[in-house]
């Protein structure tokens, strides 16, 4: 039972299905890979007659953020999210949700990569989009210390924690 | 206790005294080890516990400390929005303990539609109105923090889970308040070796859950450090870090100066008003030196240090010191 | 722990419906609570659990509204004997227990009331006003028989719906259902049928269970359960364990002494081995698996299945 209860997200790679007790739906993909799936959700979801809105981009951005936002401020309880693409991508979107209102399970998610990680740093407070893998080490861009990418993961900031890597070497 | 005991009891600084010494055995492994709180504890050099609230002779310094790291990094408190109503809780319930504890030095008392706080210990007299933030410096867990030496986590329960959704924690030991906060319990504990295979967290996140108004428990947790650092937080990290391993190749006297067995008594408290768990982690230091004036403390810390599993040593930071540190306390061994 | 209060006021305040304000004999300040929170009052032979009406901070009074169930209507007898309180008359109940609370993250509180069911929900609408959540009520019952409604409107204004036409609230009920701002919580109080019939239809509208919130009365604590006999191994003794004392609490009291932290069923510090007999496992610690090997038992919470059970003592 161990690394289920880790904060660490362990989200489905494979399609888990649309969650058919909603009434209405935002599906949202990011990345190519991401695409197919979720045009087979919106077109499983037409058929059942719900309500759709779909968006595809290539990254989870503000731009990206602030839409959900929007559609979450209007949303009406009975909504659900399904969202897909790379790890980091979906975790930020996942936050926003999480931030309006949403619960975890009134959101379906599927991951389809997690080469890239967002690294908060400990140290100055900056977030890093990084290509670094838990427990691999990567530079700053707010302070430049060099971080080691710790598996401890914050849902409502999309972060994963970040420390100096060589802080007991220093001399 | 003998005599004997209670000489050499008296002799023994207050910190030694009233130090809450956590080792029931040789060994140590993690346990869901919860106990009713205000019960005391007699220990070999004197005893703990029997209140929720322990001030004692670093009460000005510690309050200080907080305040010039609040100030460097007000992060250190962080309150989720949805909170506010159970840090004014955590306020009227711990201010009336003090009060309670301290019914010379300190007053809770109602004046109008304002509450008026009376602490001689700092020499503070504080008007506030119940349930308005702009009333109080600091806010609730703010000025809350400014009167009792523990650090402070509230709990919020939904969903069928505790999260840690408010806090304000100065004196942290190797985590970060502000990346934990808006976790669940099992998440923020996520990081912490074998507890999550033997079901160590989840069975305490039930426990803590079923808690009703007013119950008050109790646990202790520890790690080591070097010197009186309270603020172990990740965030000053590169502040601490070089030390765990300059202490390892430090001459042997030093060594047992500075390294410090480091326990927090940590509170439960169901709250009442709000139904937050009030979480409370009180640290208290003690170097190996002053440790080895009560001998029987002495020769069970080595014993426990000389079998803890690799895992756990690296968990909690002391494998690089961690032998240096049993050999001091273990000489003939 | 049992409180021991005296009755202040009991007031009919609707058809059948008193209302009762207990306090301290001193009028001394009693355990807060949360919003939701419920008591276990001894009524004559019976104990019943009834909900505050309180906010639930800094409480000097707690106070109940009961309506009156006749034993020939199928009532146990208990609310008679609540009616028949008199100001100045004792009465022992149990502290507040939580198991309604409203969900702090809530966007929205959308309180259902039916009938009775409204004492709850007064409490969670005063205590929305007070931090300024958002909120709303449906509130149905019998024609004279709405208890609380000149408070509720005063209270809550146009964010209340009172209604005594079942029509009316399936037609309220079904527009409110599908109109909630994401982030509402839906609470319940009322007859078990209109329980129900809310929690099927918010399901049909979407809801997840995690939004649906009702109030049901558990038992106040674990049950006194059976009595057993414990024969210790090793000693060869019997030490009988009655119904209500708990198998630590016999042993302690027959001088055995066995190590015991939490006497809730969580640390596992009194964790006793078994060698026959099947225990009753109550406890939180053992997992399902040592549950159905049945070789050890928590013995601050847990009993025995059997007459015997037999311990390594």
């Amino acid at each position: 039972m161990g690394l289920q209860h880790t904060s660490v997200p362990r989200w489905p790679t494979a399609d888990p299905g649309v969650d058919r007790t909603g009434r209405a739906y935002a599906v949202m993909s990011f990345g190519p890979d991401a695409a197919p799936l979720a045009a087979g959700w919106g077109r499983e979801l037409h058929a059942l007659g719900r309500t759709v809105w779909s968006w595809h981009g290539e990254a989870a951005t503000d731009e990206a953020v602030a839409e959900l936002r929007r559609q979450v401020e209007y949303a009406t309880v009975g909504w659900r999210l399904m969202l897909a693409g790379p790890q980091c991508d979906v975790l930020r979107a996942h936050a926003e949700a999480l931030r309006g209102g949403v619960l975890e399970a009134e959101i379906t998610v599927l991951v389809t990569d997690a080469v890239r990680t967002r690294v908060w740093c400990a140290h100055c407070g900056a977030t890093t989009l990084a290509d670094a893998a838990l427990g691999e080490v990567t530079g700053c861009s707010g302070c430049g210390r060099s971080l080691y990418v710790y598996h401890h993961v914050s849902r409502r900031t999309a972060t994963h924690l970040g420390f100096m890597a060589d802080a007991e070497e220093l001399q | 206790m003998t005599t004997a005991a209670a000489r050499r009891s008296a002799a023994l600084s207050s910190r030694i005294a009233g130090f809450p010494f956590p080792f029931r055995a040789d060994t140590y492994r993690y346990s869901t080890n919860v106990e009713p709180a205000r019960v005391p504890v007699a220990t070999e050099a004197g005893g703990w516990g029997g209140g929720i609230l322990d001030i004692d002779g670093e009460y000005a310094a510690e309050l200080a400390e907080r305040e010039r790291i609040l100030a460097a990094d007000p992060t250190r408190l962080t309150v989720l929005p949805h909170m506010r109503p159970a840090c004014w809780d955590a306020l009227r319930t711990l201010l009336r303990e003090l009060a309670a504890q301290h019914p010379d030095m300190m007053e809770l008392r109602r004046d109008g539609d304002e509450l008026v706080w009376r602490n001689e210990l700092l020499g503070i007299e504080q008007r506030f109105r119940d349930g308005d933030d702009d009333t109080l410096p600091g806010g609730p867990l703010g000025f809350l923090g400014s009167q009792i030496q523990d650090d402070i986590v509230l709990l919020d329960q939904r969903e069928g889970s505790l999260w840690a959704d408010a806090g304000l924690v100065t004196f942290a030991a190797d985590w970060s308040l502000h990346f934990d906060v808006g976790m669940r319990f099992l998440e923020v504990h996520g990081p912490v070796p074998r507890v999550h295979e033997e079901g160590v967290i989840s069975r305490a996140e039930r426990f803590l859950m079923r808690l009703q108004p007013g119950q008050e428990y109790r646990r202790t947790n520890w790690t080591m450090s070097v010197d009186r650092r309270l603020d172990q937080s990740t965030e000053v990290y590169p502040l601490w870090g070089r030390d765990r391993r300059l202490i390892a190749e430090a001459p042997a006297d030093e060594l047992a100066e500075r390294l410090q067995l480091r326990v927090e008594v940590q509170h439960l408290i169901r709250l009442g008003a709000s139904g937050a768990v009030l979480f409370l982690i009180r640290t208290y230091l003690l170097s190996l030196a002053e440790l080895a004036q009560v001998p029987a403390w002495r020769t069970r810390f080595g014993r426990v240090l000389a079998e803890l599993p690799d895992d756990m040593a690296e968990y909690k930071g002391l494998t690089r010191f961690r032998r240096a540190a049993a050999d001091w306390l273990l000489p003939d061994s | 722990m049992t409180l021991k209060l005296v009755v202040r006021r009991s007031t009919e305040i609707a058809e059948g419906i008193r209302e009762i304000v207990m306090t301290r004999p001193d009028d001394g300040p009693l355990p807060a609570h949360p919003p939701g929170s419920h008591v276990v009052v001894d009524c004559g032979p019976q104990r019943n659990a009834y909900s505050l009406t309180n906010c639930g901070i800094d409480p000097g009074a707690y106070t109940v509204a009961v309506l009156r169930r006749p034993t020939a209507d199928g009532g146990s007898g208990g609310s008679e004997q609540m009616h028949r309180f008199q100001p100045g008359d004792r009465v022992a109940l149990s502290p507040p227990r939580s198991a309604f609370p409203p969900v702090s993250t809530a966007r929205r509180h959308l309180l259902i009331a039916g009938g009775i069911g409204i004492t709850p929900l007064l409490s969670h609408a005063r205590n929305a006003v007070r931090w300024g959540a958002d909120v709303r009520l449906l509130y149905v019952h019998r024609p004279g028989a709405g208890a609380y409604a000149d408070e509720l409107s005063e209270l809550l204004g146009e964010r209340a719906q009172r209604v005594t036409e079942k029509s009316e609230f399936s037609v309220l009920l079904r527009q409110a259902l599908v109109s909630q701002p994401m982030g509402t919580h839906l609470y319940v109080c009322g007859p078990a049928a209109l329980m129900d019939r809310v929690l099927q239809e918010a399901a049909a509208a979407g809801w997840p269970p995690q939004r649906l919130h009702l109030e049901r009365f558990t038992p106040a604590e674990l049950d006194p359960g059976q009595p057993f006999t414990a024969s210790l191994g090793r000693s060869r003794r019997q030490v009988s364990v009655p119904a209500g004392t708990s198998l630590l609490e016999a042993l302690e009291n027959a001088g055995v002494e066995v190590p015991n932290m939490c006497r809730q069923g969580v640390c596992g510090e009194c964790r006793v081995p078994v060698l026959a007999g099947r225990p009753l496992h109550r406890d939180e610690f053992l997992s399902e698996d040592e549950r159905v090997a049945g070789d050890s038992v928590m013995c601050c919470v847990s009993r025995s299945e059997t007459e015997t059970l037999e311990v390594d003592l």
